[in-house]
């Protein structure tokens, strides 16, 4: 009997511990999103405007764009005996692009060629956060190892109407005294590449002739089969095969390896993927357009779609002498089209064969 | 303290209080606030005392969903109760009330006699009187966020408040501070005072309407002389003041004003701007504080919204109410629109 009270009075003493104490683990989020980022998309709703207010916040509008485009860039004040040399290690910005067609070109052994164009429209400078300052999200796997070294240059393009847009997202652009950009992409620079908010970004960034990357999404083609998807080949239309002319067919082998092996190639989502396609030589450029032809027919996307634009990093592809830097500015004399040496101008006279 | 405000309530109770009484001590804003608050309560429960025998009167009421006719009880009832009596939409989309077609009469102001009501929300065809009542009442809320936003070691002065004049494109309020000279506003106080006014909004507190006679109104505002100066110009037309009641807060407005608080939707304080005076006058300056607002459910895209905002911040063209020693007759007319 005294024992069990005992107990009882052990058992209502061990609860009354206070050394075990829960508490959650002090992990840190694995993703969160960059501190500049703000949710673009704003709810339309019903505004009780009358027609004439309409026009006037057009208006309101008309006159912002005005004072936007008349803006000087902050590149004229800049001397150039002061700004840094490039060398083969730094990062420049790169450019946001809209991909606008394929039109063929001919080189001049009268070779045509294919080329993708690529638009880059309205392009400036955001804001340019140092390397000791960004603190990028972490990522799953590969922690940031550039985060020493490089700053985080945040380019926009595209103006669009405030209004559908949320105020946050304008907030963005406003220290620039820039109005909302419809695309805005965070490239990594080397810090000596430093561009001032609200200088604009033009074609002639690159040159002729240069090697660039260009990443973009691919194609969505939805839910696909493996002949689609992987290429396979199928199965015979005929010969007594039924139900199965374009299925895998096998996909194990049994024993061991009784099941489904990891990485094997099934049907599944294809496309909307990020893709980089690396080394690709720009042939043409036009700087009043601000287009850009490059080489082939492999810029992931369909016409229309946005990609952007670095310089390559392929070892055999990179710049060998310096390109404009930090960026070209806006001089009025360039000349209206660039060509590659490769290339036939169509100011030229045309190419003769000789008869054989 | 509190031997005062009995006594003053035994005065008032009694409807005699002719004579001032002398104030021993200096009040301090929160004092002069509860003793304000106090009078105004007393003063509202005698008048409702004084009804006597509950009468009924017939209030006709045209609109949505149908028209009706309501008994009410005179001197006590108000719009407000009509609009109990129909639906949760009425009580809380209504801003004013129409009496036989012509009076726009407050919600909370009891009702006299046979007529007929119609409630006015912000979306009526004819807003014009609903949304001047609108802006008079954020201009009222613009003196209460002022009154208590700052600390305690900066007195705060209400002087007055001009009559709602929409194409200026803000509501305003005419403040003294004595003890800041020279006070210009960062970007970050002028968001701290339209925080604090969200709160008192968000409270929804109704706006009571009370006529007092010139003594009492000149006792409940003893210590602000900017207002003691301005409240014989306004009694002189019927002996009455009409003074308004949020929260604790009273001040004198010739109305009328809109239903609770809580109809005043986005808002914000865009600048305080400083007028100064002349050097021999009473008053050395005087800080404007301006605003714009929007009423609850009027959904506006924050681009417009930026437009009215910046327009808000120039200097309201209003006059100053502290204008050369030779216009002193303005001030009080000034002061009588509010």
């Amino acid at each position: 009997m005294a024992t069990g009270n005992l107990n009882l009075l052990r058992n209502a003493f061990s609860k009354l511990r206070i050394d075990h104490v829960f508490t959650r683990s002090l992990q840190r989020p694995r993703y969160r999103p960059p501190y500049w980022y703000a949710p673009k998309e704003s709810a339309t709703s019903d505004e009780f405007l009358t027609q004439e207010n309409k026009q006037f916040i057009e208006e309101v509008m008309q006159d912002k764009m005005q004072l936007q485009n008349s803006l000087q860039s902050p590149l004229v004040n800049i001397d150039q005996n002061e700004t840094p040399t490039w060398n083969p290690q730094t990062r420049r910005v790169g450019l946001i692009a809209r991909k606008i067609g394929n039109y063929p070109l001919w080189t001049k052994d009268g070779k045509k060629v294919l080329t993708t164009l690529l638009q880059v429209v309205d392009n400036h400078v955001i804001k340019y956060i140092p390397p000791e300052e960004f603190n990028p999200m972490k990522t799953s796997s590969v922690q940031w190892k550039e985060k020493r070294k490089l700053g985080c240059m945040l380019v926009g393009s595209e103006t669009i109407d405030p209004s559908t847009v949320t105020r946050e997202y304008c907030g963005l652009f406003s220290n620039a005294g820039m109005l909302p950009k419809r695309h805005l992409f965070r490239f990594m620079v080397s810090p000596e590449s430093y561009i001032s908010p609200g200088t604009p970004l033009y074609a002639t960034h690159f040159r002729v002739g240069d090697y660039i990357d260009v990443r973009a999404k691919t194609m969505d083609r939805g839910f696909q089969g493996v002949m689609k998807r992987w290429g396979f080949k199928g199965m015979p239309a005929s010969h007594g095969v039924t139900k199965t002319h374009r299925r895998p067919g096998n996909i194990g082998s049994g024993g061991e390896k009784a099941r489904v092996w990891p990485g094997t190639k099934m049907p599944g989502h294809m496309g909307n993927r990020w893709r980089m396609l690396r080394g690709v030589k720009i042939l043409r450029i036009n700087t009043q357009h601000n287009v850009i032809w490059t080489l082939g027919v492999a810029i992931p996307g369909e016409t229309g779609a946005t990609c952007y634009l670095f310089d390559t990093v392929l070892p055999l592809k990179k710049h060998s002498s310096s390109p404009p830097f930090p960026t070209q500015p806006l001089v009025d004399d360039l000349p209206l089209e660039y060509f590659d040496e490769s290339i036939q101008r169509f100011d030229e006279r045309s190419i003769t064969y000789e008869e054989v | 303290m509190r031997r005062q405000i009995l006594c003053l309530s035994t005065k008032v109770t009694q409807n005699s209080c002719t004579k001032a009484l002398p104030l021993t001590r200096f009040l301090s804003s929160q004092e002069a606030i509860d003793r304000r608050y106090h009078l105004f309560t007393l003063e509202k429960k005698r008048q409702l005392e004084n009804v006597g025998r509950i009468e009924k009167i017939e209030v006709q009421y045209k609109g949505v969903p149908n028209s009706c006719t309501l008994i009410m009880n005179k001197g006590i009832s108000t719009p407000y109760d009509c609009a109990r009596h129909l639906s949760d939409w009425h009580v809380e989309s209504s801003a004013l009330a129409l009496l036989d077609g012509s009076v726009y009469w407050d919600m909370h102001r009891p009702l006299t006699e046979n007529c007929t009501l119609e409630l006015q929300n912000f979306t009526v065809s004819e807003p014009q009187q609903v949304n001047k009542a609108f802006w008079r009442t954020c201009s009222f809320m613009l003196g209460a966020c002022a009154t208590i936003a700052f600390k305690d070691t900066v007195p705060v002065k209400l002087h007055s408040f001009p009559g709602p004049d929409i194409r200026s494109g803000s509501f305003i309020y005419d403040v003294d501070l004595p003890t800041l000279s020279d006070w210009k506003p960062t970007q970050q106080e002028l968001i701290t005072l339209a925080a604090e006014y969200i709160k008192l909004t968000r409270l929804n507190e109704p706006l009571e309407r009370l006529e007092v006679g010139e003594e009492l109104a000149l006792e409940m505002f003893v210590e602000n002389e900017h207002k003691t100066r301005q409240i014989p110009s306004i009694a002189r037309q019927n002996g009455k003041v009409t003074l308004y009641k949020v929260g604790k807060h009273v001040d004198i407005s010739r109305g009328p004003m809109i239903s609770t608080t809580g109809q005043i939707g986005r808002l914000t304080i865009a600048s305080v701007h400083k007028l100064n005076g002349s050097t021999e006058g009473d008053v050395k300056q005087l800080y404007r504080f301006q605003g714009v607002a929007l009423p609850t459910g009027v959904m506006m895209n924050h681009f417009t919204f930026s437009i009215l905002a910046q327009r808000a911040k120039k200097l309201n063209p209003v006059k100053s109410p502290i204008p050369k020693p030779v216009e002193s007759e303005e001030k009080e007319q000034i002061a009588m629109k509010g």
